[in-house]
């Protein structure tokens, strides 16, 4: 139930078996059906996820009612809205299960206890945030400087597992493409090869 | 024009009440499981849970009956996003929100069970802990079923909740004219908060009465209720209200 979290955990900073049995109990177990909502805009973040199982995405719905997806979520990866988590404003965001998922989720109060009480989940939640920043520049000087067919090579490599999993329609909203615009960007690519 | 009207009475009438409702309408549906969900008090709160903006598991356990009641609750409000669920652990790790409708006696039995995915949840305790002739407690004056559910469940959020509403109250809540009151009682705020929004979407009117220790007083009063109900004969339709000014 929390196998993966922990090795992620260690991954980054290794804890003790005492450290691991301290945070535990702040961990929150949760199943999630495909197409079920962790979170809905308009709702404050009440929670920050951790994939063990499954897929996630997280969204925001334009006027005109398309999704624009900001994040995929696989195993082993976090999803939250932390604006919204943090301040305890409503979010602009939805966050729903690709697939039927399995959860960790840690609370607000969880949260602060955590970090006040394990040095080291201080750390992990640092190598996290810092992670997710890198990782958003790089996306950033993506949409920027790059083309289209650059984007989408650079995503199948970055992740094989989301172009695998994940449907046509949701990979075109993250890159910001229509689907028609996508498979022919696709077709392109496999052509040219 | 009129709900604002409504609003304003409503604000003065009740302004506990009033100002638990104003965070609510959270739209990121709640997932409850019920266990016990074939029993009267089980089957009477996910009937009326179902009514409001949650997905209600009822625990099975292989019980036939629960289809039928799954069913019952479709047929009259086809909107309801109900589900019998064959296993009490994982209708629990699927919950936001669980409610252990089972006697004092199951209680332990159930919390070993759940403990694992209750972890940080909130798990309502419905239980009065009546001895076999219904006139006394089998707890001791120092603790209460809540509390005993807490010691059992450590890292989960224990609530005591609709120990004081008998299951015919959840189709009357209303009773000749007046709304029962029903009393929450836990040590978490946002817990509390959520479990009132449960109360108030079941027709009641939640009072948020103290720390999970009230929960001896709670589980007394209605000891009382079904001593005076027996005397008097009120037919398992009863309730508290507190008058105030």
């Amino acid at each position: 139930m929390y196998e993966l979290f922990f090795q992620s955990f260690n991954n980054r900073i290794a804890l003790t078996q005492k450290e691991e049995e301290i945070i535990q109990p702040y961990l929150m177990p949760k199943k999630i059906r495909k197409k079920q909502y962790l979170l809905q805009e308009g709702d404050t973040c009440k929670f920050i996820a951790f994939v063990e199982k499954g897929a996630l995405r997280e969204y925001s719905v334009d006027e005109k009612g398309n999704e624009h997806i900001i994040q995929f979520a696989l195993e082993g990866w976090t999803i939250s809205d932390l604006y919204s988590f943090l301040t305890g404003e409503p979010s602009t965001y939805n966050i729903d299960a690709i697939e039927d998922s399995e959860l960790i989720l840690i609370s607000k109060a969880a949260h602060e206890e955590l970090l006040l009480k394990v040095p080291k989940y201080e750390t992990y939640t640092r190598l996290q945030i810092t992670g997710a920043y890198i990782a958003m520049q790089k996306r950033l000087t993506s949409i920027i400087g790059s083309t289209i067919e650059e984007r989408f090579t650079n995503f199948t490599v970055l992740y094989p597992d989301i172009v695998q999993r994940v449907p046509q329609h949701m990979i075109a909203s993250y890159m910001g493409l229509q689907p028609e615009t996508l498979s022919r960007i696709r077709r392109k690519i496999l052509t040219s090869k | 024009m009129i709900f604002l009207v409504y609003t304003q009475w409503y604000e003065a009438v009740h302004p506990i009440t009033f100002a638990l409702s104003k965070n609510k309408n959270m739209k990121t549906k709640q997932t409850i499981a019920v266990i016990g969900a074939t029993g009267s008090m089980g089957s009477a709160i996910s009937k009326s849970l179902s009514k409001g903006n949650y997905r209600v598991l009822l625990c099975s356990n292989g019980e036939e009956k629960t289809l039928t009641i799954v069913n019952e609750i479709k047929k009259s409000n086809p909107a309801a996003d109900v589900e019998a669920v064959d296993c009490t652990v994982l209708a629990s790790w699927e919950a936001d929100i669980i409610i252990a409708a089972v006697p004092y006696a199951a209680e332990k039995e159930i919390a070993e069970k759940i403990k694992e995915v209750a972890n940080q949840k909130i798990v309502v305790s419905i239980a009065n802990p009546l001895n076999d002739t219904y006139d006394g407690l089998i707890t001791a004056a120092d603790t209460s079923a809540a509390e005993e559910l807490q010691k059992l469940l450590p890292n989960s959020k224990v609530i005591k909740a609709f120990n004081t509403t008998f299951a015919a109250d959840f189709e009357t809540p209303v009773i000749n004219g007046i709304q029962a009151d029903a009393f929450i009682a836990g040590n978490d705020e946002g817990a509390l908060q959520l479990v009132s929004e449960l109360v108030s979407t079941a027709g009641f009117n939640p009072i948020v009465a103290g720390n999970l220790s009230v929960s001896r007083t709670l589980e007394n009063m209605q000891l009382l209720l079904i001593q005076l109900g027996l005397k008097y004969n009120h037919n398992w339709l009863a309730g508290w209200k507190i008058l105030h000014n």
